[in-house]
């Protein structure tokens, strides 16, 4: 059967570096400033985003076939709302002090850009298989970005990792990180530095 | 003058204080999308401002009357097919699907009136306006209505005009901030910016600046309820609280 | 195409939607007795921490005045005291707390700060033992002060360093519930009495 489009491997690795939803695509910024104050807060919004963005690229996969061109946002956002709306629930019921502190950023996920753009370029388009590799992918991605930025943000702004004391006592919180302001200066830079590796990288491919 | 202030209070909140971009982190895409010129930037403003009112009118009407615990409509229609039954009707499990239907439903209808009495405006706008669906100011006003709607705690539920005050000035601080952003832009435009740093990176490292700056604005609101509250001179008869719960008790001045 | 065509286009978003809700009424019937169990917790775990000697689970609600408030009860089946949750505006958002008071509620048992949003490194030092435990053994007939020195009188609490204006929200709140606790609790003494 010829293949069309990347292949279910192609798809996964590409979720996890070079098509980075947060560094290369700048997708489901929103959720990646708020929740990356700890790395706990990002890990646990990183775990909804992949199951939601799981089961939603499976179900979108299955009905492929069936989409009409006119209708298919609309089938997207039912089939993704749904999913916010039994993980938002699982949350609460589970981890109810992580659920509040996460707040309306859990719900915030059916508007996050990464998983109405996958069932969009690839859910809609491929099978099963290569959406469901698609999603693994991408989740990956996506945790790797929170986890850079939660780990600078908490690190300097709490000498914590997880919650545990990674920084001697006497280091002197740098409150900053874990407010509005540090959040967008941490992605900037970080971004900044994401770009500057990638463009070395054509550099050194172009000349060598 | 209790209602008029607690909506001033809220109406700041939403705009300043609480700035829904530089302090909630909602509607980051079209900030950094949309705030190249002044004129696009305060155009998307508006247009943002004006479905978020729709949404947030809709979703107060859906929320109070038929989706909380106890909501009246939903009681009604429970009676009339279970008329022995106790206990609360609570639809809240269909919350986050209603809202981004009803704000899917404004962006169409903002789309279509804005199609037709400014076309110009329509045409420039190009495929942003139908993107205002995703943006998660919106759903968050809809959130933040909704988590004061189904009250708890010792604050009052809002009625609609509170819901309204925080949608129409979420939006104008929304406003406010992707102006001032696309006016640091344009200026930037001139400058040297290092090449890693191009687009996305200095845009959030100056939105980053703003809202360290925005954060001046913090406790502007409890000063004001001070003010308001010192200012009728009443000697005797209970003062209203903006922000405390609602309880007149006689107190005693030291 | 027609209207028709948008049915037969519509059949789909239709069936997705009754499957959904299905699926999203057995989660709801499955979780929501959870969910408000972890609601209820939030305050019952507290009530031992702020009650010395009440039993968590003999905990409770009474109505007074229009507001909740938990009657706290000891392993005898006795009452040991009181915790009425508060609330108020603090430096920068709602601050909320529940108060421990003893059986007679005439002293503070104990203080713990349920939900704040006070600045980081600074204001949200009012969540630690260290600014709640100054609350303990205070008489609960008047009101309390901060200071920023030590404290000269009993009814004087020691603010957090450089966080005045969230240490005296803390003390306006509870001296307002306070208030109005024991207000409510005399009116409806006196009226038992009739």
């Amino acid at each position: 059967m010829p293949s069309d489009g990347p292949t279910p491997l192609e798809r996964f690795i590409n979720g996890i570096l070079p098509e980075n939803p947060v560094y290369r695509q700048l997708l489901g910024m929103c959720p990646t400033l708020a929740v990356t104050n700890g790395m706990k807060p990002a890990m646990t919004m990183a775990a909804a985003v992949a199951f939601v963005l799981f089961c939603a690229n499976i179900i979108t996969s299955l009905i492929r076939g069936l989409l009409k061109p006119h209708l298919r946002i609309l089938v997207f956002t039912l089939t993704i709302a749904t999913f916010v709306t039994i993980a938002d629930r699982f949350l609460a019921a589970y981890v109810y002090e992580m659920s509040k502190q996460l707040g309306p950023y859990v719900p915030l996920i059916i508007v996050n850009c990464v998983i109405i753009c996958r069932c969009e370029v690839c859910a809609s388009k491929q099978s099963v298989l290569t959406a469901g590799a698609d999603a693994i992918g991408q989740s990956i991605g996506f945790a790797l970005a929170l986890a850079s930025i939660a780990t600078v943000r908490e690190v300097l702004g709490s000498g914590t990792w997880f919650a545990l004391p990674v920084l001697p006592a006497a280091w002197p919180d740098w409150v900053i990180m874990v407010l509005p302001p540090g959040a967008f200066i941490t992605l900037g830079l970080l971004l900044g530095g994401a770009n500057w590796i990638g463009q070395a990288r054509a550099r050194r491919a172009a000349t060598g | 003058m209790d209602t008029i202030s607690s909506l001033i209070l809220i109406a700041i909140g939403a705009a300043l204080i609480n700035n829904f971009v530089l302090h909630y982190f909602v509607g980051i895409c079209p900030f950094i999308g949309v705030s190249r010129r002044v004129d696009m930037a305060f155009g998307m403003g508006c247009a943002v401002t004006f479905v978020i009112s729709i949404a947030a009118l809709l979703s107060w009407t859906f929320t109070y009357f038929i989706l909380q615990p106890g909501a009246p409509l939903t009681a009604w229609v429970w009676r009339l097919l279970q008329p022995d039954a106790t206990g609360t009707v609570d639809l809240s499990i269909l919350n986050y699907i209603v809202y981004i239907f009803v704000i899917a439903s404004s962006v169409q209808l903002v789309e279509m009136y804005v199609r037709k009495f400014f076309p110009s405006l329509y045409k420039s706008f190009g495929v942003y306006l139908p993107l205002i669906t995703t943006n998660c100011a919106i759903l968050f006003a809809c959130l933040e209505i909704m988590k004061h709607v189904s009250a708890d705690g010792g604050a009052a539920a809002w009625g609609l005009h509170e819901a309204m005050a925080l949608a129409f000035f979420g939006g104008v601080g929304f406003t406010l901030a992707i102006v001032i952003m696309a006016g640091i832009r344009e200026e930037l435009d001139h400058c040297d910016v290092p090449a890693p740093l191009r687009g996305a990176g200095i845009t959030l490292v100056v939105a980053g600046i703003l809202s360290l700056a925005f954060m001046g604005f913090t406790g502007v609101d409890r000063g004001l309820a001070e003010a308001i509250r010192r200012s009728p001179p009443a000697a005797g008869s209970p003062e209203p609280g903006a922000s405390a719960p609602a309880k007149p008790a006689q107190r005693s001045r030291p | 195409m027609g209207n028709s065509g948008y049915i037969r286009q519509g059949w789909l978003v239709l069936v997705l939607a009754a499957c959904f809700s299905a699926a999203l009424a057995g989660v709801h019937i499955a979780l929501s007795p959870r969910i408000a169990a972890n609601k209820r917790d939030e305050t019952y775990r507290q009530v031992p921490a702020l009650v010395p000697g009440a039993v968590r689970d003999r905990t409770r609600e009474v109505r007074l005045a229009g507001r909740t408030v938990y009657e706290a009860i000891g392993a005898d089946g006795r009452r040991v005291g009181w915790v009425v949750p508060a609330a108020g505006q603090g430096f920068a958002d709602r601050i909320e707390v529940l108060i421990g008071l003893d059986a007679a509620g005439e002293t503070i048992a104990g203080l713990w700060v349920l939900e704040q949003k006070e600045t980081p490194g600074l204001g949200n030092k009012i969540v630690e033992d260290a600014f709640r435990g100054r609350f303990a053994g205070r008489s609960a007939r008047a009101d309390l002060t901060v200071t920023k020195a030590a404290p000269a009188t009993g009814q004087q609490i020691l603010a957090v360093t450089g966080a005045t204006i969230s240490s005296e929200s803390v003390c306006k709140i509870v001296n307002q519930a306070v208030r109005d606790f024991r207000a409510a609790r005399s009116a409806t003494e006196a009226g038992h009495a009739q």
